[in-house]
């Protein structure tokens, strides 16, 4: 059931992903920092607001003639800045959805990963009520029926006595101190949880990505200029509470809820929002399967290096001082709670290397349920004469690419992830004969479901971090399907065969 | 090309970001509608009359809390309708709040109606009484399209006020 909502939402996020993928063939995919992008429209949203505050005052009657001063008298500056702050919180929205149904499609949000996810739902708690708060301030049509509707959403609550809605009926019962209030709550009060939230979010996570590439930064920041430019935003009527409003230019992306208000009922819509964030908290402990074992340390093979460590996307093994009294310092420790047998440390292990000829195959750190003893048996099992011409073929487990190939009738040697895979493995596979060429089939760098798998791996085959590939290797025997030339082919069953003719040629 | 596609890319984007930002219109009423509101607090009397203490009674009672009344804390509940002409807009009865039922009772209703002449009746109960009642008001308004009519209730005049 679980496996078939994933395989649902990863069809749906493919909708996006397809034609992003086309587009972004070799240089930074937004749809791989999604994240940060959010944070960085965030950035935007600050930036331009405190522009904004420098002008609005915070009246009755100075809030909307401040913002239509902005707007219209200082459209060359304050008009701008005003419809990049909207327009920057709107493409929050979207890369905030984006990345929810990518973590859940991708299922990066369970196990030893629900910490993360579950702390990004306050996020979104908090997220509308500062774009709603924002709409307050304009005090406009909208900002009346939105501070009603609001209102009307809170009165239903059996927390207060005296309607609050009722303030916003009569210029009699509404004071400038509404403002004041809505002000301190937008300026203040909610950026400030949500940056603790966003800190939050990330605590877990190992070198988080707060930052989009400066490519991304520039042409997003460039894109939402040339719409503020091109379609200003601008405000409805000045708020007129002795008048009904009738036509409105809702935002759909932060008051989509507010016509179910009057539609359903405020109480419908309580039971809808808290229905829908209650499924998303517990959905990481959904049940799906046998839970697969932490990273395992063997003393007897750990000398400390710490690459483990260095790797870890998520912060799951430190050192501790040394217990088996060797004359090294410290050991590697891992901590399951946090660990999601990625085995990314595993691929950064010194000793992780197939030519080891005595003894078993056991190095400081690996996985119980995919061992790298495993990794060499595939290599090794049915090798034979022919299989000299052969690829072989290293798949992640959870990407797409891996299926597809397998689907096709690609014998994938499986690594939970590509991070996993020593480039010792690679050396091993290409200088014992067990075949021409190696292709790796991954999620890519950005779109990782253990975050660095594909850079990882990236770099210890540039030899630009340890573990390195060794400098006898021919990189022209290597193919990365995520990269150029081989990310080129929409089939990878297509690109395998491109690099197996590239082989012979 | 790369980059015509990826700018492209970029431009559906914020063009998504623009539409749904303004579009499309969403109408609340139609032209020929209008909103009254009823919106008030109003305490109901309390459920049975101050009784005068004893001077034996007020004997038993520590010094600091020797006062001469003894009062019910409990209120009635208030009976709000409107109609316009003989059409029932609004009939509730609004209980007190707090724990003790000693509080206000509250009202927020809006109710949409035909932009026309209405001749509006509205009544309150916060009494005891079953038969007619506290407070009314009787008032014949030329309610225009897209206003927001709103009735509240003084508490100084004791009486309904119309916005």
């Amino acid at each position: 059931m679980i496996a078939r909502i994933h395989n649902i939402g990863q069809h749906l996020f493919g909708v996006v992903q397809r034609p992003m993928s086309a587009a972004f063939r070799n240089a930074d995919n937004p749809l791989d920092h999604l994240g940060a992008l959010t944070v960085y429209f965030c950035w935007i949203v600050l930036v331009s607001g405190i522009w904004l505050f420098i002008f609005f005052r915070t009246s009755v009657s100075g809030a909307f003639a401040s913002v239509e001063y902005l707007t219209h008298e200082q459209w060359y500056l304050g008009g701008i800045m005003r419809s990049l702050h909207r327009y920057a919180s709107d493409a929050a929205i979207v890369t905030i959805l984006l990345h929810i149904v990518k973590e859940f499609a991708f299922n990066r949000y369970r196990r030893n990963r629900w910490f993360t996810w579950v702390t990004g739902i306050p996020l979104i708690w908090m997220v509308f009520p500062l774009g709603i708060t924002g709409y307050w301030l304009v005090w406009d049509d909208l900002a009346q029926y939105v501070a009603i509707s609001s209102a009307e959403l809170l009165d239903s609550l059996p927390v207060f006595t005296d309607s609050m809605a009722g303030n916003f009926l009569s210029d009699s019962l509404l004071s400038d101190r509404f403002f004041t209030l809505m002000a301190f709550l937008h300026l203040i009060g909610l950026p400030i949880f949500l940056v603790f939230g966003v800190w939050l979010h990330v605590f877990r996570l190992n070198g988080p990505r707060i930052n989009p590439p400066r490519r991304i930064m520039a042409a997003s920041l460039l894109a939402l200029l040339l719409l503020s430019a091109i379609y200003p935003a601008v405000s409805h009527n000045e708020a007129n509470l002795a008048t009904a409003p009738q036509v409105l230019r809702l935002d759909w992306f932060y008051l989509h809820v507010f016509p179910l208000i009057q539609q359903w009922s405020p109480g419908a819509v309580w039971f809808l929002l808290v229905g829908v964030s209650s499924v998303l908290v517990v959905a990481p402990w959904a049940p799906k399967g046998q839970a697969e074992e932490a990273a395992l340390v063997t003393l007897d093979y750990c000398n400390g290096c710490e690459r483990c460590v260095d790797d870890c996307p998520f912060g799951a093994v430190e050192m501790v001082p040394r217990t088996d009294g060797t004359s090294y310092t410290h050991q590697a420790e891992v901590d399951a709670d946090l660990c999601v047998s990625c085995g990314i440390c595993v691929g950064a292990c010194p000793t992780a290397t197939p030519f080891r000829s005595r003894g078993a195959l056991v190095p400081g750190i690996d996985l119980p349920g995919r061992s790298i003893a495993e990794l060499r048996a595939g290599i090794t099992e049915s090798h034979d004469e022919q299989t000299r011409d052969r690829v072989l073929v290293f798949g992640c487990r959870d990407d797409n690419t891996t299926r597809q190939l397998e689907r096709a009738g690609v014998r994938v040697i499986h690594v939970n992830c590509m991070g996993q895979l020593p480039p010792s493995f690679i050396d091993f596979a290409l200088r014992r004969g067990h075949a021409a060429g190696v292709f790796l089939s991954g999620c890519g760098a950005g779109n990782c479901s253990y975050r660095f798998g594909a850079d990882w791996t990236d770099q210890r085959l540039q030899r630009l971090r340890d573990p390195m590939l060794r400098k006898r290797v021919d990189d022209s025997r290597i193919a990365l399907a995520w990269k150029s030339p081989w990310n080129a082919y929409t089939d990878p069953a297509t690109a395998l065969s491109a690099f197996e003719r590239s082989l012979r040629s | 090309m790369t980059i015509l596609k990826e700018m492209l890319a970029y431009l559906v984007f914020v063009a998504i970001v623009g539409l749904l930002s303004a579009w499309p219109d969403y109408k609340l009423l139609n032209d020929d509608r209008a909103i009254i509101s009823i919106v008030f607090s109003h305490a109901g009397q309390r459920m049975g009359d101050c009784r005068m203490l004893t001077q034996e009674e007020l004997n038993k009672l520590p010094p600091n809390m020797r006062k001469p009344n003894d009062c019910p804390r409990e209120r009635y509940p208030i009976e709000v309708k409107l109609l316009s002409g003989d059409s029932l807009l609004y009939s509730a009865v609004l209980p007190p709040s707090g724990i003790w039922s000693d509080g206000k009772s509250s009202v927020y209703q809006r109710i949409e109606v035909e932009a026309r002449r209405h001749e509006l009746h509205m009544t309150m109960v916060d009494s005891e009484r079953t038969s007619g009642y506290d407070y009314v008001l009787e008032r014949t308004l030329d309610v225009q399209p897209g206003q927001n009519l709103v009735i509240q209730f003084n508490e100084e005049r004791k009486s309904f006020v119309v916005e």
